[in-house]
């Protein structure tokens, strides 16, 4: 039995599907990051795991145990909100104490627990101010403390970071990450922005329109992708989609790319059997930037590298990397090379192609094509 | 953002004194005359004996001071056959106006908090039925109301008022407290709600400690309003019970005797006073009720 | 936010915590629709009776509409209301702007002059009548103070005079409000955007005209607003008038405030006190109506 079970939820507006029958199951102590665009649901399926908005069809269990007809204040749960809800009229001990003066715990053990919860943020020489007088990270702090000093079952997390500015979201993202290594909490953490969602989740879930798209770990979710919008939307710079086309060349199945001077055809080493069935038929490939590369960059231990000279675009040096933009199948292709010599723009250079690494993709209906034993590796659980 | 300002910073660096800054601040202090004269007038014709003001010019300082006719005002002149001055009227009008004003400002509190964050099917509704309440002509209710209060044995009482009072200061206190809980983030309630607050202990330890600006506009809003009514008090309360108003307006347009010039402008400062000090000390929440009980907050 | 997941069958204090809101709500609710609803219809209803010093039942029809019709009183009042509002909502409007511009113009002593206009605005009407009832006395007023200072021909004797008597009421109502009214066009001021204005400045065009071609226009919906605002304290406009004139010399100030009361309180005709009354709602429902709906209708998401 899972943890957290989401089973079949789904919550309806009026008229509006806002969740379109959603299935999550995650196990204590995983870091479940519910990530997609606005308006994809998450947030209202995170405000129903806390009991804030009502479940129109579908169960919610928590360790065993329905939880759907269950007050907020019963479930068990803490939350951290976007704008930290802090309490203007109370300190920040008054603040971090509420929930535990509301379960009736003794003065003696809350400031107790308060002092732990204080010390373990480092917010111990706030304690006395009101939230109006804390910095927009101290408010932070004091949003996830007033969360911990609770020690819940399971922490829910509203796009904690996304008031900060860009250096302390970085900086509290370690935090949260370690907080949670450290504690083994169960969380789940809503956020629009896919770096977070890598870095932070054991498990992630890409939603879009009321739907699950993808629910897997990071890594197969990036690696992986269930479908073009997934694929799309984690990552950054985001996985290049070129338009191709399947054949067969000498025996062997290949993709053919449309380039300015000649056609390229990548050969098929990934979802082989699968994409035998679309041969003649137009895909959409997915290639992410650090699959094209420099031959020199390339890996050749666990890839399989193929390589072709192409017109180089435009040159973006990022410090660390370098993109090199070209054409392919009509679209830019960004890849990724080492920064040290770039190619001129205008010239024509070498590029290297981690085929082991392409993936294709359905156009019309965008759904990914894989061959049934890859399917294991990222269950798909959205309904269609 | 003036237009002035920034054109006279682009114009002429220096700071001169041009005509049109003449003219323009001759303009500003010559309303400001207009306006305080007529208080000036009040004032001075009070301290005058009667005798200075019918032969007196109306603008000159007395020549004679004299407390003589705020005595008067406050305890000996007569009001109808009663002859004790307005200072009984006065005491009518803090009876009315303290419970009118705690009462209906807690309803208010409450019908604000209710129709903003537990909001049910139709609160729209409802808040349109209470808000159009701020802005009947009280005529429609004169006649049904005498009658309800002769029922309920509350006619010619100050109770009477209290009670017409908080009915149709619902209007206003929930409309204030509705457009500043509106602007509260939900968030609040749902952080204190997974704390395991409930409805009360969420408003009284929450919302209302943060609900201080408002309360001040609430209250001097409702306490100016009741203070300075005289419809529902001419309507209802007569005799001993009536407020201040009532009290001044049958002293001044009474048709007996010599009038006392001095006297009545003594007593319509008694029941200027106390709104004027309230404005004085707290002109901006004066103003900001104004304005939100005018254009949506 | 009520949106919580639902009590099915819990506990009472649970099911308590699930109604407590509309019960906290109820007694306004219930306030409200006796004494504000339930006395509108009661009120129109007995506009359609026979009611005279007791209400009386029976449906009369229109016989006390088209006594109030024929109302010689109900003429004049409907006349002065119309003459009072139309000079109040003008005046106040014009002199309100003119005085919010003035003060925009970054001066000194800005709160100073700001709390001198607004204050008349704290004082019932009843002070302010009685003010200028005396200010303008015709004896020992304004009249006697002119003729002190040498100009003998002046004469103001407006207050008893039948036909002038309602502009002194306009006089001491545009007096007490103009404040309010600037209150609310300077704060419409300070909100336009100064950017604006300042690419006004760099196109050349002169301080009258970035006023009267891109302020002003701007200030429409505070203009809607002060309007409104307006027109409904003149129509429910009665203390001031009492106070100042009684509604006389004869009834030359009446106004269906005071057409209203003294029918319904001195003459115990209920129901033609109620037929005013009844218009009076009418109208004032007219304008305000419309007005709250626009005000309060929440942008669509």
């Amino acid at each position: 039995m899972s943890f957290l079970h989401i089973h079949h939820v789904h919550k309806r507006f009026g008229e509006t599907h806002v969740l379109k029958g959603v299935d999550i199951e995650i196990e204590k102590g995983d870091f479940l990051v519910l990530v997609g665009p606005s308006g994809c649901g998450k947030s209202t399926l995170l405000n129903m795991i806390a009991g804030l908005d009502s479940i129109s069809e579908g169960e919610l269990r928590l360790d065993g145990q329905r939880i759907n007809e269950l007050h907020p204040s019963k479930r068990d749960i803490a939350m951290v909100f976007q704008s930290y809800a802090l309490y203007p009229s109370m300190t920040v001990a008054g603040n971090i104490g509420f929930g535990l003066e509301m379960r009736k715990v003794p003065r003696a053990g809350r400031r107790a627990a308060i002092q732990r919860v204080a010390e373990l943020l480092q917010i111990e020489n706030l304690l006395k101010r009101k939230p109006a007088q804390l910095s927009g990270g101290q408010r932070q702090r004091v949003a996830m403390g007033r969360a911990l000093v609770r020690d819940p079952q399971l922490f829910l997390f509203d796009e904690p970071l996304s008031n900060l500015d860009a250096k302390l979201r970085v900086d509290m993202r370690t935090e949260i990450k370690q907080l949670h290594q450290r504690l083994g909490t169960t969380i789940v953490y809503v956020t629009h922005d896919q770096i977070e969602a890598m870095t932070l989740a054991t498990r992630i879930a890409v939603m879009r329109a009321g739907e699950l798209q993808q629910l897997g770990t990071p890594q197969s979710v990036y690696d992986d992708p269930n479908n073009l919008f997934v694929a799309g939307f984690m990552g950054s710079p985001s996985m290049n989609l070129v338009p191709a086309r399947i054949a067969e060349k000498a025996g062997a199945l290949v993709a053919l790319i449309e380039t300015e001077k000649a056609t390229l055809a990548l050969p098929i080493v990934r979802d082989r059997q699968a994409l035998t069935d679309w041969c003649d038929k137009a895909v959409m490939l997915g290639l992410r930037p650090e699959a094209i590369t420099d031959p020199a960059s390339a890996n050749r231990d666990g890839g399989e590298i193929f390589e072709a000279d192409l017109e180089v675009d435009l040159v973006e040096p990022t410090g660390a990397d370098l993109y090199v933009v070209t054409r392919l199948g009509g679209t830019n292709v960004n890849a990724r090379m080492r920064p040290g010599s770039p190619p001129q723009s205008g010239t024509q250079t070498r590029f290297a192609f981690d085929v082991s690494r392409m993936v294709a993709f359905d156009p019309d209906s965008e759904a990914r094509i894989r061959d049934r034993a890859s399917v294991g590796s990222a269950p798909l659980a959205s309904s269609a | 953002m003036s237009v002035a300002t920034s054109a006279r910073a682009a114009s002429s660096p220096g700071r001169r004194i041009t005509l049109g800054r003449a003219i323009l601040y001759a303009l500003l202090l010559f309303f400001a005359v207009l306006y305080l004269l007529p208080l000036y007038v009040m004032l001075t014709t009070s301290f005058k004996p009667l005798a200075e003001i019918h032969q007196g010019n109306m603008l000159a300082l007395p020549e004679q001071w004299t407390f003589a006719p705020w005595r008067e005002a406050w305890g000996s002149a007569c009001i109808g056959l009663e002859c004790s001055g307005v200072h009984g009227y006065f005491f009518n009008s803090i009876k009315i106006v303290v419970p009118a004003v705690l009462i209906s400002g807690l309803l208010g509190a409450f019908n604000g908090y209710v129709l903003t964050k537990w909001k049910f099917r139709g609160h729209k509704i409802v808040f349109g039925l209470i808000l159009f309440s701020c802005f009947i002509p009280f005529q429609i209710i004169l006649l049904p109301m005498a009658r309800v209060l002769g029922i309920l044995h509350l006619a010619n009482s100050t109770s009477g008022l209290v009670l017409v009072h908080i009915v149709y200061g619902i209007g206003f206190t929930t409309l204030f407290f509705r457009n500043y809980y509106a602007n509260f983030p939900d968030e609040l309630v749902r952080a204190a709600q997974l704390d395991g607050a409930g409805f009360f202990t969420i408003f009284f330890r929450i919302l209302l400690p943060a609900s201080v600006p408002i309360i001040v506009v609430t209250i001097i809003w409702q306490f100016t309003n009741v203070w300075n009514d005289f419809l529902f008090g001419v309507s209802f309360a007569s005799g001993d019970s009536a407020p201040i108003t009532v009290a001044l307006n049958n002293l001044v347009n009474s048709s007996t005797g010599v009038k006392a010039y001095n006297v009545n402008m003594a007593a319509a400062m008694v029941a200027a006073v106390p709104t004027l000090l309230v404005y004085i000390l707290a002109g901006k929440y004066f103003l900001r009720g104004l304005m939100s009980g005018s254009v949506k907050g | 936010m009520s949106d919580t997941a639902s009590p099915h069958g819990k506990g009472v204090r649970e099911r308590l915590q699930h109604w407590l809101p509309k019960l906290v709500l109820s007694p306004s609710c219930v306030l409200i629709l006796f004494f504000v609803y339930g006395f509108i219809a009661w009120t129109s209803y007995i506009s359609f009776s026979d009611s005279g010093m007791m209400p009386d039942y029976a449906w009369a029809g229109l016989r006390q509409w088209s006594r109030l019709w024929s109302s010689w009183t109900w003429g004049i009042a409907l006349h002065n209301i119309w003459v009072f509002g139309l000079l109040y909502i003008v005046s106040c409007t014009v002199l309100g702007l003119l005085l919010a511009i003035l003060l925009d113009q970054r001066i000194r002593a800005e709160g100073a002059l700001r709390t001198i206009y607004l204050y008349p605005m704290a004082l019932s009407f009843i002070v302010t009548g009685t003010a200028w009832q005396w200010f303008l006395n015709p004896g020992l007023g304004l009249e006697k103070t002119m003729h002190d200072l040498g100009w003998e021909s002046f004469s103001f004797n407006w207050l008893i005079d039948a036909n002038m008597a309602i502009y002194t009421v306009v006089i001491a109502a545009v007096w007490q409000a103009t404040g309010f009214v600037m209150a609310m066009f300077l704060a419409g001021l300070r909100g336009i955007d100064g950017e604006m204005i300042k690419a006004a400045q760099i196109d050349g065009a002169p301080a009258w005209k970035i006023y009267a071609r891109i302020i002003i226009p701007q200030l429409r919906p505070v203009f809607l607003s002060a309007i409104v605002v307006l027109a409904h304290l003149a129509i429910k406009s009665f203390d001031l008038i009492v106070a100042m004139t009684g509604g006389g010399p004869g009834n030359a100030t009446a106004v269906p405030a005071t057409f209203m009361y003294s029918y319904a309180f001195s003459r115990n005709e209920m129901g033609i006190a109620a037929a005013s009354a009844v218009f009076m709602l009418a109208v004032i429902a007219a304008l305000i109506i419309p007005y709250l709906y626009s005000e309060l209708r929440e942008p669509r998401s």
